[in-house]
């Protein structure tokens, strides 16, 4: 009977580290949480120097919510992402979907060749161009995004099948109507998991572009006062949070992208 | 029980040749299909295009279908013999291709948005509702595509085209892939799709010599001749005048034996 156990044991143990293989919900989770742990372990073994050891680091989260400005750092941060979010999926959707029009394809494609621009060259520009810091970290903000936005969504487009667009020419539908129900309508669930990925890259800037303009607070502005102060702590148990939010906004956006385009969840028979 | 007559000129090719750069993919594409009167029956036309795999079949069925200019040539459509525009003639695919976004009865419905005839929404759902029981559909119009199985994916994607109003349609390889119980779903389906109009007109693009045959009433074998670049009907087969059009039992019939070990030796 305890052979029988170990065995089995030894088995699951096995399929960890067997390539392709599959397992199951519960295995994963398990694998997940065990890995996590070890790695909560090793940084513990290993910290204590300059780098500030786990129980340190969640004894300065506790901090870290007491602090009055907490919650405004945090909503300062959420609205600026989101905003610059908002602005960006916009611009980015009128690109690419003009990107059809071969007139504006040259316009797409540099602007997809923008990733390679670096911001800080950019940012005496920006201040000029804007009235005020919000405005300037709002643009650099979607100046960053935009170009990633934009590199996505055209692979969007230019993976659809042609004999979808067939199919509309066939049910006699015109060039408009073909836009409208292969690219805009049919690519919708793509955009929305675009937009989810592309979060994270917005997610990413946002302590970037905080620092231009500290006067309105931010998550960046506490990580660049912790970092001016030597406070290790504050800085690490920042970044958790930071962290621990993006992970939170991806788990709901993925859940909200199941709910709003159910057909995503099933797999061709 | 097999008096039948043929009239009008429904859908006709001349001349047809296709060329990319040097390479001649189709030469010399000649055809007429005419309608079928059988007394009793809205005889559709059920015309089987044979060939070999590469050899221009699909290239042919665009050409058909207005989505490819050919290089020369024309193909005409109605009794009025006007040239194909793309959207005239309905595509079947050989991956049953449908809006995945949509459900099966959306997807039906947009078939009946664009069709010829305007009608009420009460009207529509009532059409789809009718042709999902024929084509035994019903339980899956609230479905997305992801949910069918290939088979009732085709049935829709047939359907589709038949609720646009497109008389014809061309089927890209609908017996690939199937099992046999499948195949004769499928044979039925056909037969049933050209009984539903008189001027229902239906290509099938295949490479199952067997099955297209037993379901047409015309078959084409598209091939090269010696020495000559690009493919051709290279012979015709009016399967009304040889007694072997509707034969439900055709399998059995010698004479259908012999002619497909005849178009065999064709390909």
């Amino acid at each position: 009977m305890l052979a029988c156990v170990i065995t089995k044991g030894m088995d699951k143990i096995k399929a960890f580290f067997e390539p392709l293989r599959i397992l199951d919900k519960r295995a994963m989770m398990l694998l997940m949480i065990a890995e996590v742990i070890m790695a909560i372990l090793l940084w513990q073994l290993s910290g204590g120097g300059l780098i500030p050891a786990p129980a340190r680091v969640f004894t300065a989260i506790g901090t870290i919510f007491t602090y009055p400005d907490f919650i405004d750092n945090l909503f300062a941060s959420l609205a600026l992402t989101i905003k610059g979010m908002f602005f960006s999926i916009v611009i980015a959707l009128f690109i690419s979907y003009l990107s059809i029009v071969p007139v504006f394809q040259p316009v797409a494609r540099f602007i997809v060749k923008c990733r390679y621009l670096t911001l800080t060259g950019l940012i005496f520009l920006f201040t000029l161009l804007t009235s005020n810091g919000h405005q300037l970290k709002l643009s650099l903000l979607i100046f960053g995004i935009v170009p990633f936005f934009v590199t996505s969504l055209l692979s969007v487009i230019e993976n659809i099948n042609k004999q979808e667009f067939e199919l509309c020419t066939t049910l006699r539908m015109n060039k408009w109507q073909q836009l409208w129900e292969v690219v805009i309508i049919g690519r919708l669930d793509q955009v929305f998991e675009v937009m989810r990925q592309n979060f994270a890259i917005a997610w990413l800037m946002i302590t970037s572009v905080e620092g231009l303009s500290m006067s309105e607070g931010g998550l960046g502005v506490m990580l660049i006062k912790a970092n001016k102060y030597v406070q290790l702590d504050i800085v690490f148990a920042t970044l958790v949070i930071i962290f621990a939010l993006g992970i939170f906004f991806d788990f709901i956006l993925g859940l909200f992208r199941h709910w709003l385009f159910p057909y995503t969840k099933l797999e061709t028979r | 029980m097999n008096r039948y007559s043929k009239n009008k000129v429904l859908l006709s090719a001349e001349n047809i040749h296709l060329q990319y750069g040097e390479k001649k993919i189709l030469r010399d594409i000649n055809f007429n299909i005419k309608d079928i009167h059988r007394e009793g029956v809205e005889q559709g036309q059920v015309v089987a295009l044979i060939g070999r795999s590469g050899i221009g079949k699909t290239q042919l069925f665009k050409t058909l279908s207005g989505l490819i200019k050919p290089t020369e040539g024309v193909v005409k459509i109605g009794e009025d013999q006007h040239p194909v525009k793309a959207g005239q003639i309905g595509i079947v695919p050989q991956n049953y291709i449908l809006f995945n976004h949509r459900t099966i009865y959306q997807n039906l419905k947009i078939g009946l948005d664009n069709g010829e005839a305007k009608l009420t929404e009460d009207e529509k759902r009532r059409v789809i509702e009718d042709y999902a029981a024929t084509f035994d559909l019903s339980e899956h119009l609230k479905k997305y595509p992801a949910q069918l199985s290939g088979g009732q994916r085709q049935r829709v994607s047939i359907i589709q085209q038949v609720l646009t109003g497109n008389k014809f349609i061309l089927l890209d390889e609908p017996f690939s892939g199937l099992d046999i119980l499948m195949v004769d779903r499928v044979i039925k389906l056909l037969l049933k799709v050209s009984t539903l109009s008189e001027q229902n007109t239906l290509i099938i693009v295949s490479h199952d010599i067997e099955n297209a045959t037993a379901v047409s009433d015309t078959v084409w074998v598209l091939g090269n001749e010696d020495g000559k670049p690009g493919a051709t009907i290279k012979k015709e087969y009016d399967l009304c005048e040889m007694g072997l059009a509707w034969k439900p039992e055709i399998r059995t019939d010698r004479k259908f034996v012999e002619l497909i070990d005849e178009i065999k030796q064709q390909l």
